[in-house]
């Protein structure tokens, strides 16, 4: 589905992500972890080409997503995303910041987008918070309408960037349980996250980054269970 | 008693060349520049102009402003590689407007303007209003640049990862959430320009003080004019800055909600 050759990636002369092959699958949940300054957010950010890439290819369902010519826009609508900060519209109420993509893309008309925004939101538990704006939720509200926002426009793929770490510790169980339950429904997946409970229950495959590259990576059983490198070793038995 | 009356037999006095105190010279010289053949109205028609003038100015400035402010911010977040040579183009000329407009006088701009460029209109006071419109919108486009870059980055990315094009993430997230931010920036402008438009009489534009000026010509007495004019002024920006510091609290009150 995702298809990532010899991606590289540098700020200056700092690089930060050194020549990734990898490829995921549709209904593949991905779990990416690693420390700090790994490269973990600059890959998963890459993936929809909110970094621009300064070498390799990225191909998403045949299109080369990496080429000047693709038109991005097109391909984002495709692949959602959560962010860590969730920025939700500030200017917008919850029901206007999930209809806003869908009806400026054309995917739905305004009342369609209204319906699809109060079934997704009713999904989440949020139903009565249609017309409140963002400044008025917790974290957590927030995050789990985030979530919803980007699947507004039925995307194919969910990236999820540290969804969890801006949140107070008791909100993050709301939002991870939105997240299960996507998953169960066989949405595809890439995660990063430093929630290894969920790399472990929901994961399909674990990604371990560390300077760039990826250093190990095996289903969440065996790499929670073995893992191969020291680095990995480390970083496990500080986290865990 | 009688004012008009006294300020006949002032006057008469006077032409007589009768030498007056110095209280009922006063008397007199302020009856002249503002009752005498109802003056003051021409310090109101004045004052209208001067809002005319300060709105016109405005709204080019305010237009211009917006156009090159999303212009610069757009060429500055370019992705990596897909330089736009058309945009990098606009970009220098925008550039150049904002360097020369502020490098250079706001006098010498009208004089240009009036003098050079539109040496053949009469319409003194519309190239007024344009002149100082070109020149508000260079510092309204910095105002308006601040504005849009203080507005956090994560919201263009999540109208651009929803899928959102460059122009409609700017239209209906970023612009909205700057505006609020630029508000009292561009109140602030709003009320200089007020003051400004009083160069206009420099290019011959009818607006307070061209009338003030004039009134002091015809009466051979410039003092209460121009003190006038001042005061008018001043109780003008006065009102403006109570607005402006009304309207600020009003938009701070919406950030609780």
């Amino acid at each position: 589905m995702i298809d990532v050759k010899n991606l590289s990636k540098s700020f200056g002369d700092h690089l930060v992500l050194d020549g990734i092959d990898q490829h995921i699958y549709p209904g593949e949940k991905v779990v990416v972890i690693g420390p700090s300054g790994s490269g973990k957010s600059t890959f998963l950010r890459c993936l929809n080409l909110l970094e621009e890439p300064t070498g390799g290819t990225i191909t998403f369902d045949g299109t080369v997503i990496t080429d000047p010519r693709t038109n991005i826009d097109q391909v984002r609508r495709q692949m959602g995303m959560v962010f860590q900060h969730f920025n939700l519209f500030n200017n917008m109420t919850i029901r206007k910041n999930i209809t806003l993509a869908p009806v400026r893309t054309g995917l739905m008309k305004q009342a369609e987008a209204d319906d699809a925004a109060t079934a997704l939101l009713r999904r989440v538990g949020l139903e009565d918070k249609a017309d409140a704006y963002p400044a008025q939720l917790s974290g957590g509200q927030k995050q789990r309408i985030a979530i919803v926002r980007a699947l507004a426009m039925r995307p194919k793929v969910m990236l999820f960037d540290e969804p969890t770490s801006a949140l107070d510790p008791e909100m993050v169980g709301e939002v991870l349980e939105v997240m299960k339950e996507l998953a169960q429904e066989g949405m595809t997946m890439v995660v990063v996250t430093h929630e290894m409970g969920f790399a472990r229950e929901v994961g399909t495959r674990v990604l371990f980054m560390d300077g760039g590259h990826i250093l190990e990576e095996n289903t969440p059983a065996e790499f929670f269970a073995n893992p191969k490198e020291q680095r990995t070793i480390d970083f496990l038995s500080k986290v865990l | 008693m009688d004012w008009a009356q006294y300020y006949a037999d002032l006057t008469a006095a006077a032409r007589a060349g009768e030498r007056l105190a110095l209280l009922p010279d006063l008397f007199r010289q302020f009856y002249q520049a503002f009752i005498e053949g109802e003056r003051w109205k021409l310090y109101l028609k004045g004052l209208g102009s001067t809002y005319q003038l300060t709105v016109i100015a405005l709204l080019i400035g305010v237009a211009l402003g917006v156009v090159v402010a999303v212009i610069r911010t757009a060429h500055d977040q370019q992705r990596l590689g897909h330089h736009n040579l058309l945009l990098g183009i606009v970009d220098r000329l925008c550039r150049a407007y904002i360097t020369i407009i502020r490098g250079t006088p706001m006098m010498v701009q009208l004089l240009i303007w009036s003098g050079v460029v539109f040496a053949s209109s009469r319409n003194h006071t519309m190239v007024g209003a344009f002149g100082i419109g070109i020149n508000s919108g260079a510092y309204v486009a910095e105002i308006v640049r601040g504005g849009l870059m203080s507005v956090d980055m994560g919201q263009t990315e999540a109208g651009r990862s929803l899928g959102l094009n460059y122009l409609d993430t700017m239209r209906l997230v970023v612009i909205p959430q700057a505006f609020k931010n630029i508000v009292p920036s561009l109140a602030n402008e709003f009320i200089t320009l007020f003051k400004d438009t009083s160069l206009v009489t420099a290019i011959g534009g009818s607006e307070m003080l061209y009338y003030a000026k004039a009134i002091g010509t015809k009466t051979y007495s410039v003092m209460f004019p121009l003190l006038g004019a001042a005061c008018i002024y001043l109780v003008n920006v006065t009102l403006l800055t109570w607005l402006q510091g009304k309207l600020e609290r009003r938009l701070r009150q919406s950030d609780r909600r």
